[in-house]
């Protein structure tokens, strides 16, 4: 009878300890912190704002291929991709191909990032300087990813939306990019610095400073103005970049630049031959993008021959967003536009003569040209287009270049065509 | 907690709805009295000792004596019952009898006679619950020990069941030593998850992941890839027997583990007596049964050429080899194939007294690979002891050790595969050492050097687990029993995998890998089992029960690139680690209602109310009922039953059942955070990946009937079921638009179905005094189908070419296919090549939209369509046992398979690469080439040409055992004495050109099946063992 007892004692303490202690159903993911744990506080702000910057960079070698292969700055190799060859020679184009679907998707994987954290850095108590600083950094990679997604597609959603967003034509998408960096700019346009110290310290990694996101700001504003017709809006943007810092997205180890792991690692393409045969003689840039010296390697299609590399070949090599001859270069274009031709000649001419920099750039070496090498607005922007080929190789901006500029060798495809994942599945999209 | 109060409170309600009737939970105290009767053989023979006599709906009963008598002695309340006997083999209709004033009761002797019936048997369905056979009604095959090691497969218990569960698709995937065993119980009911069942060893859920640590056949990433199976590390001599619940109307009180059923193993236990000791050991001999047949051609093909630089073959004279040359051919094969040997030794003593038994045990394995410096060892030590404490306690205490070792190679998809290279490289490569290089040389074309992987790789996996029970079970009143179960299923797996620098190229700088995967299982039941005679012809058994189980598994990788030489850890200047960790919790209520009417009417009724940790708190409690009845219209030895003129027995049975299915990731339902660091800070980004916080768990609902039918007095029994599975909700990725923000999100969209027969026909064929012949033969029927995918992407291709389409079954064959002429002939083009000036090459054309309707114009894109099925039609397997006098058993078993399609992809890289026998034709002038130097690569792309006929018919399994029953085994003290001499995959009969069609590069994958390419074949095994009874 006392066992009995006794276990029935333990019978109801055990059954009492299984239906309270251990049957907690709610477990978290222990591998990934999840959406509450990030962004309710400061530290996943933080964290937020530096993985927007970081899925950026390793979008940039999506952004700028599909540019340079339709348009004469790459060539493919017998090892690359069918999809790279179909870009290349324009035949047997799918758009099921990822180098379709990649800068479409990372772009507003992007967007979604750079709203989760603008919405995040509202409530989670950071100083008014602070906040506007994140919220920069923030409107700033949303616009880039935009920016440069508009190289490649006709048109485009302006942002996400739940279930597929309605899609754009690119002069909105532009007018969206350029409002989202004046929105950026005036965020800490009026704060100092010293005040930004805790940005610098957490958010912008060590070598990419205030002053160079302030500067990328301007640039940026100054390119897709320039892109979207904005003469003025452009000149007075390019205006205010400094000339002597040259802000970069940074590949330190572990990561890896990932446009050298595709054309260098894989060996997939190389720069084309007409690159180094059209430049002019003496002109020093294309030595500076290219191993002019070294023998050119066999590609598919067969006949064409590539040359390997020399920025971008090394893993850990960082990417210009922008030289600062492509500020001279927009306000080159958009004085011409403007009918300033002897503005645009000086600009033309300052890029040229260039022969030394403190900075890791490009520069030409070249005599200056005469009035007379320039007459008139059409040879203007033909020279403009020459200088912008040498100056921004694979900066992703020669398709755009090639289209909006009179004298170059069309494309192998105007733009993109829009996904086939996009098509199949938002229902708004017109394909 | 989220869970609906709503529902668990009718759960709960149920359960005591149960047990609290007091008329049913009162003690229900009866007289005492004392049956007794007499066990024979046959009318007027020998008696019967052993048989079990029971007393219907109480837990009264007793053992026939060595002189055939049994005595009851049990209290039990006056009224009619129904005394059952049951042996194995033999049956008889049961008897009844009725308890009044006369407290000792009489029964005539009873005859139980050879039958091929087995209805009385008891069955578990449930945790905690058993069941007889006859009052069920759903199928549940059962499985003897004996039957498990009647021809010892010591390598695993999956293995030991291939072709002894009608129905079910048993494979091994490759034949290396770690046995990776794949099952299928009724088609295949996942797309993204697991398909392998639920397996539960005394009571104790065991994880049974198929899941590479390193993907040594095929990629780790890829599911199910396993080399080795934790089945494996199970000792077959500890089995008691195997019970599986096959579907949903079986397995329903299992809930949201078990949608593709479960196979429950009972390990054994003591009896009370004297100690008995069995010491046993089994000497195994294996071999490769076939090898891939190469080209042995004297002269030089192009294949050969193009590879003669780089594996060193010239001209005498130095200058390059041409095509027709003589060359001197090696066929790897014979270099890395070896006959094995292995042994397997088990000891066990088991006995008991007064209130406790017990069983010990303990088992070593060493197995030696058909591959050169492949093996296992395992060793499995085992106790169990049951203490009684007072009248009403009972103890069990179980606990497992095992510790297992396994040397495996890398082969299939790895490029660094022992037999891959043999099929990727021209048979003119000599692999052998080169004493002028200093070492293996590499080889020329792709992969590595077989010799050098096999005498450098090192690739071991060593496991240390504990598999253990406390089983408490208390009879509260009479008919009233408490149960507690705790398991614990507790391992580390630890792989390696070691490439030293430049084995593999001068440019391989080395590399090794150390993953190891912690996993902790553990389960709690508590159940309570109440029988209650409602009246002579009614009783009930109630069953209410919680279970609680948990899993974690904890998989923690590192490795290292880039080694100095000697250096065969992980450390050095280029490191990686990585760790990951799923946990999932279940928590469940469940109650069934058995009630048997006139002992001839059984109804079944259930619910399991669960919740999994792995779904949101609005989807997690989840119900899953079943039902069932079985009628058994003639009882063996009824002759006053019109059916009596057909049947000897008859039983109908029906039973329907849902139970549910995990999620292929467990953290879906969160919005999860992805680590992207930037430049030496740490980041995060939102996972592309939407969260579904309704995810909940896929469902299976399946309703089977059936019958059991015996002729000829029982010498003859026909069972066959019928079965129709829906499983629904199944989770799949539907693709998002990305300018959502999102690229995809797991939904409960998919629809399986699998419709099938399993028909089995018991006879005893001849029975005499000297000699019994039994035998056995099974077939099953299954057809899947996929009812539904996402709308939006129709098909899914998972590893080469098997697919998920709406409308077709699971895995089908999708690619490139031959373009045709209208009359069905395979059409031809013109080719010419520049290494063959002046010929032209025949080559097949790929089907292309020029020529979908035979249309010769070979033009427009490549058209795939489905071109093969690796889901047989139908399963069949016969097995035999034949006793000779008293000392002689003999047993063989057939399996096999019947319209099953192979890709038999070794073939296509043998003819591609120019390593095939075929390519003998192509050196002797045939124009329809094979190799890639001379075909267009279209060709390789035609799939269909791969596309075999992999039925096949195997000699599974064959064994005599002899006791020898001499004085001298007595002197030398032991009490019985056998031989067995058995052989296993002996014989295979098949159109199949490769080497083995059961063969899968995917092993346990759920989708991909029936794809050969490079895998070790299976082996052909030979066992001469001895055992001894003290």
């Amino acid at each position: 009878m006392m066992m009995t007892q006794t276990f029935r004692r333990l019978a109801t303490a055990g059954a009492a300890a299984l239906l309270l202690g251990g049957c907690d159903l709610d477990l978290t993911n222990p591998n990934n912190p999840t959406e509450e744990a990030v962004i309710t506080n400061v530290e996943g702000v933080y964290a937020l704002a530096v993985g927007l910057q970081g899925q950026f960079a390793q979008s940039i070698e999506d952004y700028v291929l599909p540019s340079a292969l339709v348009t004469d700055e790459l060539g493919t190799r017998t090892r690359s991709l069918l999809s790279y060859q179909s870009l290349y020679t324009g035949q047997n184009f799918e758009n099921t191909y990822n180098i379709v679907s990649s800068p479409y998707d990372n772009t507003y994987a992007v967007v979604k990032s750079a709203n989760t954290l603008l919405a995040a850095s509202a409530g989670v108590g950071l100083g008014a300087n602070l906040q506007g600083g994140i919220r920069a950094v923030a409107k700033t990679f949303k616009a880039m990813a935009l920016g440069m997604a508009a190289q490649s597609f006709e048109q485009l959603p302006v942002d996400i939306a739940t279930g597929g967003a309605t899609l754009r034509p690119r002069a909105e998408v532009l007018d969206t990019v350029i409002a989202l960096l004046e929105s950026a700019r005036a965020d800490i346009v009026s704060v100092p610095d010293a005040e930004l110290t805790t940005l610098a310290q957490r958010v912008l990694p060590t070598g990419f400073t205030v002053p160079m996101l302030r500067n990328t700001i301007d640039a940026m504003i100054a390119r897709y103005s320039l892109q979207r017709g904005r003469n003025q809006q452009a000149i007075d943007a390019a205006t205010r970049v400094s000339a002597t810092i040259l802000p970069s997205l940074l590949f330190t180890a572990p990561t890896r630049n990932p446009i050298e792991a595709v054309a260098v690692g894989l060996q997939y393409l190389g720069a084309t031959t007409n690159f180094v045969s059209a430049a002019e003689v003496g002109d020093r840039r294309p030595a500076y993008f290219v191993q002019t010296t070294v023998a050119r390697v066999a590609g598919n299609p067969a006949d064409s021959l590539s040359y390997n590399l020399k920025k971008y070949s090394t893993q850990n090599e960082s990417f210009p967003l922008y030289f600062p001859d492509e500020m001279k270069l927009i306000r080159a274009e958009a004085q011409a536009r403007l009918g300033n031709l002897p503005a645009a000649r000086a600009l033309i001419n300052e890029v040229r003569t260039q022969s030394t920099s403190s900075l890791d750039e490009p520069v030409a070496g070249l005599p200056a040209l005469t009035d007379a090498q320039l007459p008139n607005l059409d040879a203007v922007l033909r020279q403009i287009a020459y200088e912008r080929r040498y100056e921004l190789f694979l900066q992703g901006l020669r398709w755009d270049d090639v289209r909006r500029l009179p004298g170059q060798t069309a494309p192998t495809f105007t733009f993109l065509p829009l996904p086939a994942g996009e098509c199949t599945n938002n229902p708004s999209a017109p394909c | 907690m989220h869970y609906r109060p709503g529902r668990r409170l009718v759960v709960v309600l149920l359960a005591l709805a149960a047990f609290a009737l007091p008329s049913r939970s009162q003690a229900q105290e009866g007289a005492r009295y004392r049956i007794s009767g007499m066990v024979l053989q046959s009318s007027g023979g020998a008696p019967l000792a052993g048989a079990q006599v029971l007393v219907r709906g109480t837990r009264a009963g007793a053992l026939s004596a060595a002189n055939g008598r049994y005595t009851i002695d049990a209290a039990i309340p006056a009224g009619r019952y129904v005394l059952q006997y049951s042996f194995i083999g033999r049956a008889t209709a049961p008897r009844e009898i009725v308890l009044g004033a006369q407290r000792d009761v009489t029964v005539e002797p009873v005859i139980l006679a050879e039958s091929a019936v087995e209805l009385e048997e008891l069955v578990v369905t449930a945790p905690g619950a058993t069941s007889e056979r006859r009052a069920l009604g759903n199928a549940v095959a059962s499985v003897s020990g004996e039957a498990i090691n009647r021809a010892p497969a010591t390598s695993s218990v999956g293995v030991a069941l291939q072709g002894k569960i009608t129905g079910a698709l048993i494979s091994v995937g490759n034949g290396q030593p770690g046995a990776p065993v794949t099952i299928r119980l009724r088609g295949n009911n996942s797309i993204l998850g697991t398909a392998e069942p639920l397996i539960v060893v005394d009571g104790v859920i065991i994880d049974n992941t198929t899941d590479a640590l390193i993907g040594l056949s095929t990629n780790a990433t890829r599911g199910g890839a396993g080399m080795s199976s934790r089945l494996s590390d199970i000792s077959p001599d500890d089995v008691d027997r195997i019970e599986v619940l096959k579907g949903a109307s079986a397995a329903a009180l299992y809930g949201s583990r078990a949608k593709n059923g479960v196979i429950q193993i009972f390990t054994k236990r003591g009896q009370n007596g004297s100690p008995r000791i069995s010491w046993g050991t089994e000497l195994e001999v294996n071999e490769a049964p076939n090898l891939l047949e190469l080209n042995t051609a004297p002269t030089a093909s192009f294949a050969d050429v193009a590879i003669a630089a780089g594996s060193g073959v010239t001209r005498p004279d130095g200058t390059p080899l041409q095509v027709g040359d003589p060359v001197t051919r090696i066929d790897a094969q014979n270099l890395f194939y070896r006959t094995s040997t292995g042994v397997n030794t088990q000891l066990s003593v088991s006995g008991g007294a007064g209130s406790t038994t017990y069983f010990m045990s303990g088992a070593y394995r060493n197995d030696q690979g058909i591959l050169r410096n492949s093996g296992a060892q395992r060793y499995n030590v085992r106790g169990k002891l049951t203490q009684q404490i007072g009248e009403k306690l009972e103890l069990t205490g179980n606990g497992n050790f095992i510790k297992s070792h396994v040397d495996l190679l890398p082969e299939g998809e790895q490029g660094n595969g022992v037999l891959t290279s043999a099929v990727f490289t021209p048979t003119i490569f000599d692999p052998r050492f080169n004493e002028s290089l200093g070492r293996y040389p590499y080889n020329p074309l792709l992969g590595t050097n077989p010799l050098n992987a096999i005498e450098n790789f090192d690739a071991p996996e060593d496991v240390t687990r504990f598999i253990g029970n406390v089983d408490l079970t208390y009879r509260l009143l009479d008919n009233l029993r408490i149960r507690y179960l705790f398991g614990l299923d507790d391992y580390r797996q630890e792989s390696r995998f070691y490439r030293p620098p430049f084995s593999e190229s001068a440019t391989f700088a080395g590399s090794v890998q150390n993953p190891i995967r912690l996993s902790t299982s553990k389960n709690h039941d508590l159940t309570g089992t109440l029988e209650s005679r409602v009246s002579d012809r009614f009783r009930l058994t109630s069953l209410g029960g919680f279970r609680y189980t948990s899993q974690v598994t904890d998989v923690v990788r590192s490795g290292a690139d880039v080694l100095s030489p000697g250096q065969t850890l992980v450390g050095g200047a280029t490191q990686f680690a990585s760790q990951s960790i799923n946990e999932v919790r279940t928590e469940s209520f469940f109650v069934q209602e058995q009630a048997a009417l006139g002992e001839r009417l059984f109804l079944t009724a259930g619910a399991n109310y669960e919740a999994s940790s792995a779904f949101g708190a609005d989807e997690r409690w989840q119900l899953f009922p079943r039902a069932g009845v079985s009628f058994v219209a003639l009882e063996s030895g009824d002759n006053t039953s019109s059916l009596s003129r057909v049947f000897s027995t008859l039983r109908l049975r029906a039973a329907y059942g849902e139970t549910g299915g995990q999620p292929p990731s467990l953290y879906d339902r969160f919005a999860n955070y992805i680590n992207v660091g930037y430049a030496g800070r740490a980041g995060l980004i939102p996972s592309s990946i939407a969260s579904n916080p309704g995810l909940k768990p896929e469902r299976q609902r399946e309703i089977e009937a059936g019958f059991e039918a015996g002729f000829l007095s029982d010498r003859a029994v026909v069972e066959f079921t019928y079965y129709n599975q829906r499983t629904t909700d199944l989770v799949l990725n539907v693709p998002l638009p990305a300018s959502s923000g999102f690229t995809v999100q797991r939904q409960n969209v998919g629809e399986v179905v699998n419709n099938g027969v399993e028909a089995a026909l018991n006879t005893i064929n001849l029975t005499t005094d000297r000699f019994t012949w039994r035998s056995r033969l099974s077939l099953g029927s299954n057809k899947n189908k996929v009812t539904r995918l996402v709308a939006t992407s129709d098909t899914l291709i998972v590893g080469y070419l098997n697919a998920v389409i709406e409308g077709q079954p699971v895995g089908v064959f999708y690619g490139g296919q031959y373009a045709r002429t209208p009359e069905g002939g395979i059409l031809y083009g013109d080719f010419t090549n520049a290494a063959f000036p002046g010929q032209t090459l025949k080559l097949p054309l790929r089907l292309r939209t020029g020529n979908v309707n035979g249309d010769p114009v070979n033009t427009g894109t490549f058209v795939n369509g489905i071109i093969g099925d690796p889901n047989p039609d139908f399963t069949a397997s016969f097995s035999n046992t034949m006793t000779v006098g008293s000392n002689l058993d003999f047993n063989i078993l057939f399996d096999g398979r019947f319209g099953n399609d192979v890709a038999n992809f070794t073939r296509r890289i043998t003819e591609f690469f120019g390593s095939d026998k075929a390519i003998e034709r192509e050196i002797n002038g045939d124009t329809i080439p094979l190799t890639y130097g001379r075909s267009p690569s279209g060709r390789i792309n035609i799939y269909e040409e791969y596309i075999e006929d992999g039925s096949f018919i195997k000699l599974r399994e064959v064994s005599a055992t002899y006791r020898i029953n001499q004085p001298w085994v007595r002197h030398l003290g032991a009490s019985s004495m056998n031989i067995t001499v058995a052989g296993r995959n002996l014989h295979t009969w098949t159109d199949y050109t490769g080497m083995d069609p059961e063969l899968n590069l995917f092993s346990a994958n759920t989708v991909a099946q029936g794809v050969d390419f490079a895998n070790t074949p299976l082996a052909r095994s030979f066992v001469f063992g001895v055992n001894f009874t003290f």
